[in-house]
């Protein structure tokens, strides 16, 4: 393959990472540098892995969350692409059925739905359809989530989608630790998983282990003990829902934060231990309200454990309209800790 | 004044009629005696006449509609009377009910915009306290709902239990009560024949013109209605015993080590804490140490999935005339003898006063049953739903024992354990009882931190 095209925008070099140690050890990264560190170690170990993209290479990904690693594997594992999903899902479906382990990159969630067939009708029922005998060992990393004033096309969360299609894995971290872990499970997968990243999330600081480590898919994890109200959230919203259990721990009430981690495959038990413990459930999705995460949260326990229910399940999510482009409407718009609180006062009036 | 019409009472096991036919409409004029509607109830059909003259001024019941016995079905006004606004029923215009009051009449069904079912008696419950209702064996009807339009909350639910099992309030006539405070009658005794169990004054009577009652118990021949705490007790005795598969094990302890050990902390302990240990507290410790290491002693089924409890609360059962309590003391195992001795005599002086808490009874996970005090060699209990083992204790008793080729006059007690088969194997139980005889006969080293 030739020197590959110096894009214009690709001004500036890769990015350095500074990265502060906590005092106690840990050292704290950012979402995005949690991420970067996953992909160059999993470049590392394995010579079958590889990058694919629109300006992941030279220009380091739209988010700077490849940045560096052209430089440092060279353009045969950090491969840009034309702006074709179809493409780049294709050509990594293609490229894991002959055994190599591709991680390719949609720029943005909303770009699923160009080659949802891809995704949908080819990576996922592969195996299905042909008797188990390949392996797909596809990831796709794509940002999701609005906030930066992107608009409609650009800001969508449609994870609710894919937890619909069978044969199709859904990481969702919330936090760098988590990122890292579910990333290098996902790389390991023979399996097509789609990662998700809330795009607000890449400026998050954690703390995050040097080493390599994985996080079990199918495994929820609960990010605040509590006995009055169990809270599931996904992506960002795992973390307003902490700050709001944080504020009303103040005023005597305790609430539990169960994060999934991954939405499929789900933590069901997990998520029932925690209603049947509390009795009452919020949820908390950016995905628009019907058919959203909430409602199969709601499902699930309506089914599966509803003598606990001492209320009405309540679900918060974004409104049944595309994402605004103003900066007003779209922050009334994004599910926040009022809407977070108002539905935890709609509980309290049942005791 | 406006009288209630009830469902009569049709037999001695009806528990619901229906209404085939009333014979008169709203606004209808009534004489006392005369029929005013038709009735049916297991087949059989019979009319009901008015309990009262005047005017019919409310139906609350239609035809067709199947209702419990003693439901208000009508309503009669005198002559120029006003029908009061809790029988107006427009809207969820649920009257608010005392808890342990009167029962408020049930919504007549299509005239409440938005109703659940046309049945009347069916409020908005939450699914929780929907199945603590059926666990205590409460009726939902009678339970007043605080939450948003008139919804019954499992506190609702939780609050008419807690009322119900330290007092139930009698009704009776004017007229009953006079003759029974005259006469030295407690009334909770006395059998209410008049309309919804109200104690009329011939019931009193019947009441002095009694057998005299045999040395324990009830006469021959009584009937005595169940209280609250019984009908839970019967409740969940029948569904541990009917659903959990139980095995039964006993072991004999040896003892007198533990007998001694005691006697020689007695007097200082006794000095130091102001307390004294009796048994029944070592016994709680050391089964709390034995969970700690077979942890599916601590177990509970829930649908399929076997839940192991994250603290040990050893539960003491306390015989009470109404029934078993079973106070619970929690964390046993981490806790110091000291803090058992006085939480157990705290939860069993509490027990006897009625004065336990709900979370109190219902923390526990593993139960001692003790009958040590009568002559009883060993017996059977049944689990404590939903817990998975209890421990039952016989009287303690000197027999003549082979050690070692040599007769040794020993004190024994039997143990006693069941468990619930879907969780725990004859293996575990085996073990579990085995360790928690060495532990009793090894005191010392048992009891090392106090």
């Amino acid at each position: 393959m030739q020197m590959p095209h110096r894009s214009p925008r690709a001004r500036r070099p890769s990015r350095i990472f500074l990265h502060k140690r906590e005092e106690n050890g840990m050292r704290e990264i950012t979402f995005r540098e949690a991420l970067n560190e996953a992909l160059k170690q999993n470049l590392q170990r394995d010579e079958r892995i590889f990058i694919m993209g629109e300006d992941v290479g030279c220009f380091g990904g739209i988010f700077q969350v490849t940045a560096g690693l052209m430089e440092e594997f060279g353009p045969d594992r950090v491969i840009d692409t034309p702006i074709s999903e179809s493409a780049i899902v294709g050509g990594g479906i293609g490229a894991a059925l002959n055994g190599m382990r591709p991680i390719v990159e949609l720029m943005n969630i909303d770009f699923t739905l160009v080659c949802m067939d891809q995704i949908a009708n080819q990576a996922a029922k592969m195996r299905y359809m042909f008797g188990g005998q390949m392996n797909i060992p596809l990831v796709i990393r794509t940002p999701s989530g609005a906030g930066r004033g992107a608009a409609a096309h650009h800001s969508q969360s449609l994870h609710a989608l894919f937890m619909h299609i069978p044969g199709l894995k859904i990481a969702a971290p919330s936090n760098p630790h988590d990122a890292k872990g579910l990333l290098n499970t996902a790389v390991l997968d023979e399996n097509p998983v789609l990662f998700i990243e809330d795009k607000m999330l890449y400026n998050m600081k954690g703390p995050v282990p040097e080493e390599y480590y994985t996080i079990p898919f199918g495994q929820a994890s609960v990010k605040r003990e509590g006995r009055d109200i169990t809270i599931v959230a996904t992506f960002r919203m795992v973390n307003k829902a902490l700050s709001v259990a944080q504020e009303l721990s103040e005023k005597g009430l305790e609430i539990e934060v169960v994060d999934p981690r991954t939405l499929c495959p789900l933590d069901k038990s997990t998520i029932l231990a925690s209603v049947r413990k509390t009795g009452k459930l919020i949820t908390v999705d950016e995905g628009t309200r019907c058919n959203g995460f909430g409602s199969e949260i709601a499902a699930i326990v309506a089914e599966e454990a509803i003598e606990c229910l001492q209320a009405p399940v309540i679900r918060v999510s974004a409104p049944m309209t595309p994402v605004p482009y103003g900066p007003t409407l779209e922050k009334f718009y994004i599910p926040g800790e009022e809407n977070i609180k108002e539905a935890v006062n709609r509980l309290m009036a049942y005791g | 004044m406006a009288t209630e019409v009830v469902l009569p009472a049709l037999g001695l096991t009806v528990e619901k009629g229906k209404i085939l036919e009333w014979y008169k409409k709203e606004g209808d004029p009534v004489q006392k005696g005369e029929p005013i509607f038709l009735v049916e109830a297991d087949k059989v059909t019979t009319d009901v006449e008015s309990p009262s003259s005047g005017v019919l001024s409310k139906i609350l019941i239609p035809v067709g509609v199947e209702v419990p016995i003693l439901t208000v079905v009508a309503i009669i006004t005198e002559p120029g009377e006003k029908l009061a606004a809790k029988w107006m029923v427009e809207g969820p215009a649920v009257p608010a009910a005392e808890t342990r009051g009167e029962p408020p009449g049930p919504v007549s069904p299509g005239e409440r915009p938005g109703a659940k079912t046309g049945i009347p008696g069916d409020r908005d419950v939450v699914p929780a306290a929907r199945r603590k209702a059926n666990e205590y064996g409460l009726d939902l009807s009678r339970i007043s709902g605080t939450g948003p339009n008139g919804v019954i909350l499992l506190k609702d639910v939780e609050g008419v239990f807690a009322a119900e099992s330290k007092i139930s309030v009698v009704k009776a006539s004017t007229l009953a009560r006079k003759l029974a405070e005259k006469e030295g009658v407690p009334l909770k005794e006395v059998r209410g024949t008049g309309i919804r169990g109200r104690i009329m004054q011939a019931d009193v009577k019947t009441y002095l013109e009694r057998p005299t009652p045999t040395a324990s118990g009830p006469p021959l021949g009584s009937t005595l209605p169940m209280s609250t705490i019984r009908r839970v007790i019967a409740r969940r005795m029948s569904e541990s015993a009917f659903s959990a598969p139980h095995i039964y094990f006993f072991s004999e302890v040896w003892l007198d080590p533990l007998l001694q050990f005691r006697e020689e902390v007695l007097l200082v302990f006794e000095k130091h804490f102001n307390l004294r240990p009796s048994i029944n507290d070592f016994l709680i410790k050391a089964v709390a140490l034995n969970i700690a290491d077979f942890p599916m002693l601590n177990a509970q089924l829930k649908g399929e999935e076997i839940h192991i409890m994250p603290e040990i609360n050893i539960g003491l059962a306390v015989a009470m005339p109404e029934g078993l309590i079973v106070p619970a003391i929690p964390r046993a195992d981490r806790v110091g003898l000291v803090e058992i001795v006085r939480q157990r005599s705290d939860l069993v002086a509490r027990a006897r006063e009625g004065k336990l808490t709900l979370q109190e009874m219902e923390r526990g996970t593993f139960t001692i049953s003790s009958l040590a005090q009568y002559d009883i060699t060993h017996f059977t209990a049944i689990l404590n739903p939903p817990q998975s083992g209890i421990l039952s204790v016989g009287k303690t008793d000197e027999k003549l024992v082979m050690v070692n080729g040599q007769v040794q006059a020993e004190r024994i007690t039997r143990l006693g354990l069941s468990v619930d088969h879907r969780i725990v194997d004859g293996t575990t139980a085996a073990d579990f009882l085995q360790h928690l005889k060495w532990k009793l006969e090894h005191p010392a080293f048992t009891f090392m931190s106090l």
